[in-house]
């Protein structure tokens, strides 16, 4: 357990893990189909703001599919799906709207490899929010300091390791202002000496308040940080609970089954 | 080679100076050098013997002889019985390095044409594009050469009858005739509109990049530079009363005259060469931009930029990289298939030099030598081009 | 993770099928062909012009084509009778056996057809999976072939060491085919079978061995005693041409360049100056220069190097030029196969104490080799398409019956494009299905290495 867990888990009773009544994202009835494969079925799903959520299952579940859904990166064929009052579909307005709102970390790091970390950080802000190139760089120096990598600006994402690397993408999310924050298992490709660094960094995001929606096999953040633990196989959601109620008193037998496999390794 | 260590042991002796690595390896290089040289000495000194027996000549000194010969196609003063071997050199260097660039020009942009078209989602255009590649890609480029000579120039209505074509210009089986123009006193002018009008641009465009970082907001650079580009010389053009005739080709005769002409040999071969190589040049661009990581445009989309802003700033600089260094190489293939004009008879430089003065004067290693000489410089400088930009583009790495 | 296997478990949400328009046919339709309003008038114009091009070429290859005619005239009067235009493919089919075997003697075709046969049946086994050491079959025909080869097609007075290596040929071909066939019936290979059948397991490996090899001296003492009175009439090179000769010169040139351009590629890749420098100028400037200069210089130099009473005939002259040529290009193929072997794989050879030569050849180009042959038939097809060139130096290949041959010939002047339509489709049948075997070879080798 790094420091910064322990210490957001201190505090946590201190922040406002529910406050808001404030629906930010709201799933009904989606289907997604992979040609023939049924890969989400009947996922209905309420997100508040500021709610911290941790998706897991096993892989072919459709966690990551779920969470690309919710940034247009698929389609999904039945159902809606809501953010922050935008509804998501074809329309490339809302489309666009949503984007904005709503940011992304990958499990490959995805970094532009050809710009330099502080261009990688500017380069949404100037072309689609028109900033000007300093008050972009402005911007992106702040949060490359709140990531704890300033001194990296210059460098190119070739030249880091894979921690700083996805520090940097984080922050390149960040520099857009979104509303909520989309990481699809963001430690899964990271040598285990620099999961930590990313996953305080996490930690601390949480902290600030920012919605969170993120698939992961790190259980210890999600006992640590999470508002609420959801469970999917086989495209739905099986349950879904406070860390507490989700890890001592799992109600499906699925459930039973996952946590048997992989408590010991988190 | 492994640094094995040295044979130790008893004292020196010869058995084991040879086990010693530095010494084998100064053994290895000698023996090579050696045979090679021997090699070498042993064909050059048949060649002379041989030279001699036949009463054959040699030396550079038939450069400055006339050739008694005449090319349809030149692009410098040459008259045959006055123009010298060295004089029929450069003629037909100009000559492979006129039809060579061009071909490049074309052959790059249909390349891009078609390898963009292998990317659509449309499962019919890309099939047809992948089809296009593959049926020139598996015939010999010589058949094809001599498919568009005899089968298609040569097949040209006679001058009586020209295809007529925009602008004056006319097609027939003598060739393409184009009229050539003629400059008014105050064409200078307009050139010099010409060359403000692309600096302007390039002015418009830093200035446009200085705003874009102050403010944020984005000015179309393309199209006003565009319009920039017509209108500015445009203007200069009518103002000083369209200094620019024409000289039409005119019938006299059996023949046209006047105007400039491009035989049916340079077509046939232009056609050609830039059809054939487009194909290559398709594949790369596609191979190219598929070689982009498919996360990069994800990354890109999830921050919100738009799809043709995601081509312009991520995909496509990546793709370069990609795209770039085999096309140079298409580029120098290019050049290098020119050569094949000696089969229809365009006067390039191994038709006009190597086949034609050989045999005319007899000259034929310091022919062969100064033919491939030309080759290997291109060869060379296209090369260096491509080393400079792989090392200015090369991505940062640990 | 993926070993949590909770659908044991059962239960849970049944799959629905997808809504029907977006998959089969229908969704396939939808999404490739009418994705968009652009999209789907870009289906229509496309199909338009495919329709229209397709009527055009069935109408003038298939339906208004003349088959019989006794000349050009003939022809071009059928179609201004008829108002069509159909190709004439008369003339074509009258010199069909000189496009593929030049102006061979008609009775001493069987030769040609008999190599070939030969070397078909002698490579088989290497595509069929319960032969064993498949590499023996590849390389024998490599070192053999072309002397089995050289003496069918050449034919005439055959010298000692021609004999020799073409009764070893023999020998050497029979074995692979009762090989094959051992293999294929029983799993094992001949020289097992063998010592099976003999009852010589029980006798020391040394002795094994040697009654073998005796058993293979008796067998090519009977076929060189066999054959050393055996000859077939002589076949002037100069009568050699057509597809025959195409695949003559292209097959020479990449058995041949395959070695050069390993020794060139290993020279390029040495520490020691002397041979790097000497491997890359050769390197750089025959891949710097057209080949149609190369084979002019082969034509008008050849002969000066050549001591006085020594001379290669024009055909020789060319081969060679060609696998010199073809040798560098492979040595860039071999360079990029190397390249691609980790350094893991030198350092680990080195610390064994193998030395340069066993690492080579040992581990490192067999390694190599299996990423190296997608690009070597890539070679390949290059340098078919290449020797479309000889046709410029006077060599009778395919083009040059197609070009000249043909429109040269009175009665069917002029004649030029049913001609080349048919040369052009032999290459393109040939080169297409050789490309698309070299993407499924790279297809598999990728996999391969997971």
């Amino acid at each position: 357990m790094t420091a910064a867990m322990e210490a957001a888990a201190a505090g946590r009773e201190q922040i406002d893990s529910s406050a808001s009544t404030d629906v930010m994202i709201q799933m009904n009835g989606v289907n997604k189909w992979f040609g023939e494969f049924h890969v989400l079925k009947d996922i209905n799903l309420t997100v508040h703001a500021k709610e911290r959520i941790v998706i897991c299952g096993p892989s072919g579940s459709g966690k990551s599919t779920l969470i690309r859904c919710l940034n247009r990166l698929e389609e999904h064929q039945e159902g809606d799906i809501i953010i922050d009052g935008v509804t998501l579909d074809s329309n490339l307005k809302n489309i666009d709207q949503v984007r904005s709102e709503v940011g992304m970390v990958f499990q490959s790091f995805n970094l532009f490899p050809h710009l330099s970390v502080l261009q990688n950080c500017t380069l949404a802000p100037i072309w689609v929010r028109k900033m000007p190139k300093s008050e972009a760089e402005e911007v992106a120096m702040e949060y490359l300091e709140r990531v704890r990598i300033p001194e990296q600006a210059a460098k190119f994402p070739g030249q880091l390791s894979g921690g700083q690397q996805q520090r940097v993408a984080i922050a390149r999310a960040l520099c857009m202002s979104p509303r909520v924050m989309l990481f699809d298992e963001p430690t899964s490709a990271l040598d285990p000496e620099m999961i930590s660094e990313v996953l305080d960094t996490m930690v601390e995001l949480a902290s600030t308040g920012m919605t969170m929606l993120c698939v992961t096999h790190e259980m210890g953040f999600a006992k640590r940080v999470a508002d609420r633990v959801i469970f999917m196989d086989g495209g739905e959601i099986i349950e879904q609970n406070t860390p507490h109620e989700f890890f001592d008193n799992p109600q499906s037998d699925r459930t039973k089954l996952f946590l048997s496999q992989i408590i010991g390794h988190g | 080679m492994a640094t094995m260590e040295n044979a130790r042991g008893k004292s020196g002796g010869l058995g084991h100076m040879l086990y010693d690595e530095r010494v084998r390896n100064v053994l290895y290089q000698l023996i090579t050098f050696c045979t090679v040289g021997f090699l070498a000495y042993y064909l050059f000194t048949n060649t002379a013997h041989n030279i001699e027996a036949r009463g054959m000549s040699s030396g550079f000194g038939f450069i400055t002889q006339t050739a008694g010969f005449d090319t349809d196609f030149k692009l410098i003063e040459y008259t045959a019985g006055q123009g010298t071997y060295g004089r029929i050199y450069i003629v037909g260097m100009l000559n492979t390095l006129f039809v060579s660039v061009l071909a490049i020009v074309f052959t790059t942009i249909i390349g891009f044409f078609f390898g963009i078209l292998r990317l659509s989602n449309n499962w019919i255009v890309s099939k047809l594009a992948a089809g296009y590649v593959e049926v020139l890609r598996n015939t010999p480029l010589l058949m094809q050469i001599i498919y568009w000579y005899l089968g298609v120039f040569a097949l040209l209505p006679r001058p009586k009858q020209s295809a007529e074509l925009i602008g004056g210009s006319l097609l027939n089986n003598r060739g393409l005739y184009m009229p050539s123009p003629i400059y008014g006193d105050l064409f200078w002018l307009t050139a010099i509109a010409i060359v403000a009008a692309i600096v302007a641009v390039v002015m418009i465009r830093r200035w446009a990049h200085k705003r874009q970082d102050l403010t944020g907001q984005i000015f179309p650079v393309f199209w006003v530079g565009l319009a920039v580009l017509i209108a500015l010389p445009g203007v200069v053009f009518l103002i000083t009363g369209s200094p620019l005739s024409w000289e039409y080709p005119e019938l006299k005769g059996f023949n046209y005259q006047g105007g400039v002409r491009l035989p049916p040999a340079f077509l046939a071969m232009l056609v050609a060469l830039s059809i054939y190589h487009s194909c290559y040049i398709a594949e790369m661009v596609r191979a190219g931009i598929q070689a982009v990581h498919k996360g990069q445009t994800e990354a890109s989309h999830s921050l919100g930029v738009r799809p043709g802003r995601t081509l312009q700033l991520v995909i496509i600089p990546q793709a370069m990289r990609a795209i770039v260094p085999p096309m140079i190489s298409t580029w120098m293939n290019v050049v290098k298939n020119s050569s094949l004009a000696v089969a229809i008879g365009y006067p390039d430089i191994v038709s006009v030099f190597m086949q034609t003065s050989l045999n005319q004067s007899g000259y034929a290693i310091e022919i062969v030598g100064m033919t491939m000489l030309f080759y290997m410089v291109v060869s060379l400088s296209i090369s260096a081009c491509m080393n400079i930009y792989n090392k200015r583009v090369q991505l940062k790495e640990r | 993770m993926s070993t949590v296997d909770t659908a044991k478990l059962g239960g849970g949400a049944p799959d629905r099928p997808p809504p029907i328009a977006t998959v089969g046919v229908i969704g396939w339709l939808r999404t490739n062909l009418f994705g968009s309003v652009v999209d789907s008038i870009l289906t229509i114009v496309s199909m338009v012009i495919i329709y229209y091009a397709f009527s055009a070429l069935l109408d003038w290859a298939v339906f208004n084509a003349i088959w019989e005619a006794e000349n050009r005239r003939e022809c071009l009067n059928i179609n201004k009778e008829t108002g069509t235009s159909g190709a004439c493919w008369a003339g074509v089919i009258i010199w069909f056996n000189a496009i593929i075997y030049g102006r061979y003697p008609y009775e001493e075709q069987w030769r040609i057809n008999f190599a070939f046969i030969v070397l078909v049946l002698w490579l088989a086994p290497m595509w069929m999976p319960r032969v064993k050491e498949k590499l023996v079959y590849g390389l024998s025909a490599v070192v053999f072939y072309p002397f089995l080869g050289a003496a069918l097609f050449a034919g005439g007075e055959r010298g000692l060491f021609l004999q020799i290596m073409m009764s070893a040929a023999i020998v050497f071909f029979v074995y692979n085919c009762v090989n094959a066939l051992v293999g294929l019936l029983s799993g094992n290979d001949l020289p097992d079978t063998l010592r099976e059948k003999l009852g010589i397991q029980g006798k020391s490996d040394k002795a094994q061995r040697n009654i073998l090899l005796a058993i293979a001296a008796v067998a090519f003492a009977v076929v060189f005693a066999l054959t050393f009175t055996w000859t077939v009439p002589n076949v002037t090179w100069t009568k050699w041409g057509g597809l025959f000769l195409t695949l003559v010169i292209s097959g020479i040139g990449i058995t041949a360049a395959l070695p050069g351009g390993i020794v060139l590629a290993l020279g390029r890749r040495s520490q020691l100056p002397v041979i790097r420098v000497i491997s890359v100028t050769f390197i750089e400037v025959f891949r710097s220069v057209p080949l149609i200069t190369i084979l002019f210089m082969a034509t008008t130099m050849f002969p000066l190097f050549l001591p006085e009473g020594f001379t290669l005939n024009k055909l020789l002259q060319v081969i060679v030029a060609v696998c010199l040529f073809n040798a560098c290009y492979m040595a860039e193929v071999v360079r990029a196969g190397l390249q691609a072997i980790p350094k893991g794989q030198y350092e680990a050879a080195d610390a064994m104490g193998l030395g340069y030569w066993k690492m080579m050849g040992l581990v490192i180009m067999p390694q190599a080799l299996k990423y190296m042959i997608p690009n070597i038939v890539g070679n390949f097809i290059g340098l078919l398409k290449d020797t479309t060139l000889v046709s410029i130096i006077g060599l009778f290949d395919v083009l040059n019956i197609i070009q000249s041959a043909i429109s040269r010939d009175v009665p069917w002047r002029g004649l030029h494009k049913e001609p080349l339509f048919v040369g052009a489709l032999i290459f393109f049948i040939i080169c297409f299905a050789m490309s698309k075997y070299s993407q499924h070879l790279e297809r598999k080798l990728s996999t391969d290495h997971r």
